[in-house]
């Protein structure tokens, strides 16, 4: 699709301040794509909500089952973008402090120094968010939404870009403690990866028999250029029938199902979708990229009574029924 | 947020002007003046009603301070406080009108039965004018349902806001008072004020209104070639004497109703024959109200019960005996009879002024004696009389339309002017109109006040017209008169016996005079109308018309002496004191006997095609006629098309024909440029149509970028593949929807590119590239 059309360079000769040109930022994505894909073998959807994730300034979160390479797409997102990673790994018995960080008294300076936890990352990893329990989970959701850490009355900026990756485990379930609803509506996206196909299977068999590809992986942009894209994603244009139409499939969703998407889903909606604008290499949204990003973005924001019908059927309809602008 | 589901496009931009333009604001105002439109229906009927008997002011009054009431009252009082208030206004309404109508309203509640068939008499036809105290029954009728329904259009309640006005206009549909286009339009209102509020209610839009733009035509046309209201109450016992078009069918067009028309003829068949010591004119209907172009006997009538009232005055009496020669619905006397005698009075009604009827028309050789009064005052007398008149008489007998002119007032005054007393006055008048104006029966009647118009602007007319123009001139005068119809004293046969033919069919005027009583005056001038009916018998004679003579008087010629029926000519002239004054009068039988004398017409027989209507219209008026009549056809053609052409248009707009049709129009010609970005736009929409018809048109969840990748790529089959230049339209219309709009130039490129493909897809055009 995006080749088929010329990429207009216009408007794009004078980016605000600290903003990169669209153009650059739709190579960038390419770039960091395809790097990951070295890694990541399949999954070519997933990479680019990642990243549109990324960019739009949201969290992911990803359900699926073990061992698909949930780690292995964060590490190597992580590292494509020279940014720091860190994982926290969530068992009944994790603490708050041991997310966010603690003061620990310095026997030499006779102080308290804080030691900041694993949160402290541009890109968190946290791995089976749904089996530490509620306290400790809303440790990491309350830094996902404020972008800071309070501990001890000391408030403590996160550092940027601050992008948390989570996953949750599908299976055991009565092992787990389930995500709030009002807590798994602050991830932009939640992901399925999914098994890869044979084929699929057999290319990742092929990649990881001697050096895992991780390891020889290296970053294509830095942290700096990151903020950046950031900046001009924030900047692309979303006009009055785009809006409309995202508000239509949310309230669409309100009227068709027990919970409906909230405000805020509507707002990550459309910053997803000016991230996918930007991959498309556009500075103005269109109903496409809100068609493309609503499936993601908008199902695990819905609560249906029925048995039948998940978020996911809900949105499918909204697409079907709600006229495009 | 709007329902509209897709405002963008081009189509439904407008239906949104539409309804910005007429907002729900608008619908509730078109829904209230849907309601006015009812209220003004049934208030217009009434209004009629007071234009001749006085009073449109109080109800003009009375309605604006009814809509003002239930506008104030609206917000404050309660739907069933409201339903009582209105109850009640009727109800006092209606008492005051039976109070003035001289009922106790005591009475009224002790005979329910007779109040409830007055209202099935109206109910079933009778005219409202018919009542005595129309104008009263008109304020007491008027404020309930115009407060009621416009209170509730008021509150919102548009659907039962109808049910009073919708009621009161049926009422005076099913009295025959309220016409064709009065009702039409009353019940479009009706229809409008319930559809208005129904959209207001459900928020509609004045685009929904085609509908109703439908159903309205539909109304108008079903109407107009089925019409079910009855505009005049057709007794079947009512007999008419003579045939459509003539004199006495003029005057007798129904026993409650005089009417006034143009042209008419007359039949020389004889009507029946009179034993009597004088012979006088033969009285059959009595007329107290004018409405302009007709005279109504108001009161009902009564069985006769042995005995009617008397004059006040002096009187001989006269006794004669009436037998039928044909079927007759009227009962002939002379006035004013005091008893009726005979068979028929078991079925004889007396009307509130004294004129028998009978209610079953009398069948050939029927008949009957009247003891009449004559009176017998001598001029001196009647001039001495004074102007001491009764309430009664005054109330009934003094009434005209409220529109009189002040014309027909000022030159009533100037005729009059040299007169002292009321007798002087009416005798003035009387020759006043037999000098001035001609008889003839070749009229057409004019428009408006006829006694206006007669007075003022015609020089002939018959004896409806002479007749109507003096009653209306006393009455300004403030002399009450009435108007009477029946027969001139006919030809004389014997010594005591007279035989009145069709043609003898006349009117007249009655004066009343203090302690006197009804005198009579004839204002039609004799010696024109003698010699029309002599023509006419002459020729219904030389015709062999058999009906024209009984055994007697074929034998009789027709100018003994004893001319035909001319006042002067009877020979108990006291019997007729007041008209004998006027010397016209003592030349009509100089002038029948100028007519060609002994014969029986036979040298003045004439052709035998046109003998048997010698009043065939003049060749003079049929241009006149002509051009009126083609005004009217194309009028009444213009308004129907008009109706059908709105049909047509809210059906197109209701079935989409309108938006196909400049879709297709669209399609190949982009329109006038504007805004490059709204060219973009109104580009696509046409590419978009193109797509449609060649692959399938787009669905209202897809965006243009979806359904233009769904369609076959570039490197399909050459015949099917889409033009890789779509995709610069597309792109075009995404960045002047979505992004930051196009150039001039860009437009123009996207508009040539579209309208290049148009042309492709061109039928013949297409295949020549």
């Amino acid at each position: 699709m995006t080749d088929a059309n010329p990429t207009p360079e216009r408007s794009t000769d004078s980016p605000a301040d600290g903003a990169l040109r669209i153009s650059t930022v739709e190579r960038l994505c390419e770039e960091i794509e395809t790097n990951v894909s070295n890694v990541i073998v399949g999954h070519d959807e997933v990479i680019e909500h990642v990243i549109t994730a990324v960019l739009g300034r949201g969290h992911v979160l990803l359900d699926d089952v073990p061992g698909v390479g949930k780690t292995m797409l964060a590490r190597s997102i992580a590292t494509s973008v020279d940014c720091t990673f860190s994982r926290v790994q969530f068992t009944p018995d994790l603490l708050p402090s041991d997310v966010t960080g603690v003061n620990v008294f310095n026997q030499k300076t006779r102080e308290f120094e804080f030691q900041s936890g694993p949160v402290f990352g541009n890109i968190v990893l946290g791995d089976e968010i749904n089996r530490a329990p509620p306290k400790t989970q809303a440790a990491l959701l309350e830094a996902m939404e404020e972008e800071q850490v309070t501990t001890d009355g000391t408030t403590r900026d996160l550092p940027t870009p601050f992008t948390v990756i989570a996953t949750q485990n599908a299976v055991e379930p009565n092992r787990t403690y389930d995500l709030p609803f009002a807590e798994v509506d602050r991830f932009m996206k939640k992901l399925h990866l999914g098994y890869p196909s044979p084929d699929e299977e057999a290319e990742l068999l092929g990649r990881t028999v001697g050096d895992h590809p991780i390891d020889s992986l290296e970053a294509v942009t830095d942290r700096e250029t990151l903020v950046a894209a950031r900046e001009t994603v924030s900047t692309v244009q979303v006009a009055a029938p785009v809006r409309t139409y995202a508000a239509r499939l949310a309230a669409y969703t309100r009227e068709h199902a027990h919970i409906g998407v909230s405000p805020r889903g509507t707002i990550s909606l459309l910053r997803a979708a000016q991230a996918r604008a930007v991959t498309n290499g556009r500075d103005y949204a269109i109903p496409d990229d809100v068609q493309t990003e609503a499936p993601v973005v908008l199902s695990h924001r819905i609560k249906t009574d029925g048995r039948d019908r998940d978020g996911t059927a809900v949105v499918e309809d909204a697409l079907e029924r709600v006229p495009v602008e | 947020m709007s329902t509209d589901p897709s405002s963008h496009t081009g189509q439904r931009t407008i239906s949104i002007g539409t309804d910005r333009l007429v907002g729900t604001g608008g619908i509730r105002l078109l829904a209230l003046a849907c309601i006015l439109v009812l209220t003004g229906s049934y208030v217009a009927v009434l209004y009629d009603i007071t234009q001749v008997v006085g009073g449109s002011r109080s109800l003009f009054a009375l309605v604006g301070l009814m809509l003002l009431a239930a506008t104030v009252l609206a917000r404050v009082i309660r739907p069933r406080t409201a339903g009582v208030l209105a109850l009640s206004a009727a109800g006092i309404g209606f008492a005051y009108y039976l109070t003035s109508a001289g009922v106790e309203l005591g009475v009224v509640l002790s005979s329910t039965d007779a109040l409830l068939s007055d209202t099935v008499a109206l109910a079933t036809g009778l005219p409202l004018l018919r009542m005595v105290q129309a104008g009263i029954w008109t304020l007491g009728f008027a404020p309930a349902p115009v407060f009621l329904s416009w209170y509730l259009a008021v509150r919102g309640r548009y659907g039962l806001g109808v049910v009073p006005g919708g009621a009161a206009l049926g009422f005076l549909v099913l009295t025959g008072d309220a016409g064709t286009i009065v009702t039409l339009t009353g019940i479009l209102g009706a229809i409008g004020a319930i559809a208005f509020g129904d959209l207001e209610r459900r928020g509609g839009s004045i685009g929904q209104a085609d509908l109703l733009a439908v159903l309205f035509a539909v109304t108008i046309a079903l109407s107009l070639s089925v019409t079910v209201v009855p505009g005049q109450p057709t007794g079947p016992t009512h007999l008419v004497q003579g045939g459509p078009g003539t004199l006495e069918a003029t005057i007798d067009s129904a026993p409650q109703r005089s009417g006034i028309s143009g042209q008419v003829d007359l039949s020389p068949e004889v009507r029946f024959t009179v034993e009597s010591d004088r012979g006088t004119y033969w009285r059959t209907g009595v007329y107290d109200r004018f409405t302009g172009d007709e005279w109504v006997r108001t009161g009902q009538s009564q069985q006769y019960d042995g005995r009617l009232s008397n004059p006040p005055g002096t009187y001989d009496t006269v006794e004669q005996t009436v037998t039928a020669e044909t079927r007759l619905g009227i009962m002939p006397v002379t006035p004013q009879p005091l008893s009726v005698d005979g068979d028929v009075t078991r079925d004889t009604a007396v009307s509130r002024h004294g004129q028998p009827r009978p209610e079953a028309p009398l069948e050939q050789g029927d008949s009957y004696t009247v003891e009449s009064a004559i009176i017998d005052s001598s001029p001196a007398e009647l001039r001495a009389a004074g102007t001491d008149y009764p309430d009664e008489i005054t109330e009934r007998y003094l009434q005209l339309p409220e529109d009189s002119s002040s014309e027909f007032a000022d030159r009533t005054d100037e005729i009059t002017a040299g007169t002292d007393n009321p007798y002087e006055t009416a005798t003035e008048i009387e020759r006043h109109l037999r000098t001035s104006k001609d008889y003839s029966l070749k009229v057409s009647q004019p428009a408006g006040n006829v006694a206006e118009e007669f007075l003022l602007g015609m020089d002939e007319g018959y004896c409806v017209y002479f007749a109507t123009t003096m009653t209306q001139m006393l009455r300004e005068e403030g002399i009450p008169a009435r108007y009477v119809t029946g027969y001139t004293t006919g030809q004389r046969i014997g010594e005591d016996e007279y035989v009145v033919r069709g043609l003898d069919a006349h009117s007249w005027v009655e004066v009343y005079v203090p302690d006197h009583g009804w005198v009579k005056f004839d204002p039609t001038p004799g010696g024109g109308r003698a010699d029309v009916h002599t023509d006419r018998l002459q020729e219904a004679r030389a015709n062999g018309n058999d009906a024209a003579d009984t055994e007697d008087s074929e034998d009789v010629p027709i100018d003994d002496g004893n001319g035909i029926d001319s006042p002067g000519s009877d020979p108990a002239g006291p019997g007729d004191p007041p008209s004998d004054p006027a010397p016209p009068n003592e030349t009509e039988p100089g002038n029948g006997s100028t007519d060609d004398p002994g014969s029986n017409g036979t040298d003045n027989g004439t052709d035998p095609t046109d003998s048997g209507d010698p009043a065939v219209s003049g060749t003079s008026d049929t241009d006149e006629t002509l051009s009126e009549r083609l005004v009217t056809v194309v009028r009444e053609t213009g308004a129907i098309g008009l109706v059908f052409l709105v049909a047509l248009v809210a059906g197109a707009h209701r079935t989409g024909a309108a938006t196909h049709l400049r879709q297709g129009i669209g399609r190949y010609w982009h329109g006038f440029r504007g805004d490059p970005d709204r060219d973009a736009e109104r580009a696509f929409d046409r590419l978009e149509g193109l797509l449609a018809r060649r692959y399938r048109p787009r669905r209202p969840s897809e965006s243009a970028r979806a359904y233009v990748t769904s369609l076959p790529e570039t490197d399909a089959d050459d015949a099917d593949a889409l033009d890789p230049r779509v995709w610069h339209v597309l792109e075009c219309y995404e960045r002047a929807t979505y992004g930051d709009g196009v150039s001039r130039a860009e437009a123009d490129e996207v508009i040539a590119i579209v309208d290049d493909l148009a042309r492709n897809q061109l039928p013949i055009i297409g295949r020549l590239r």
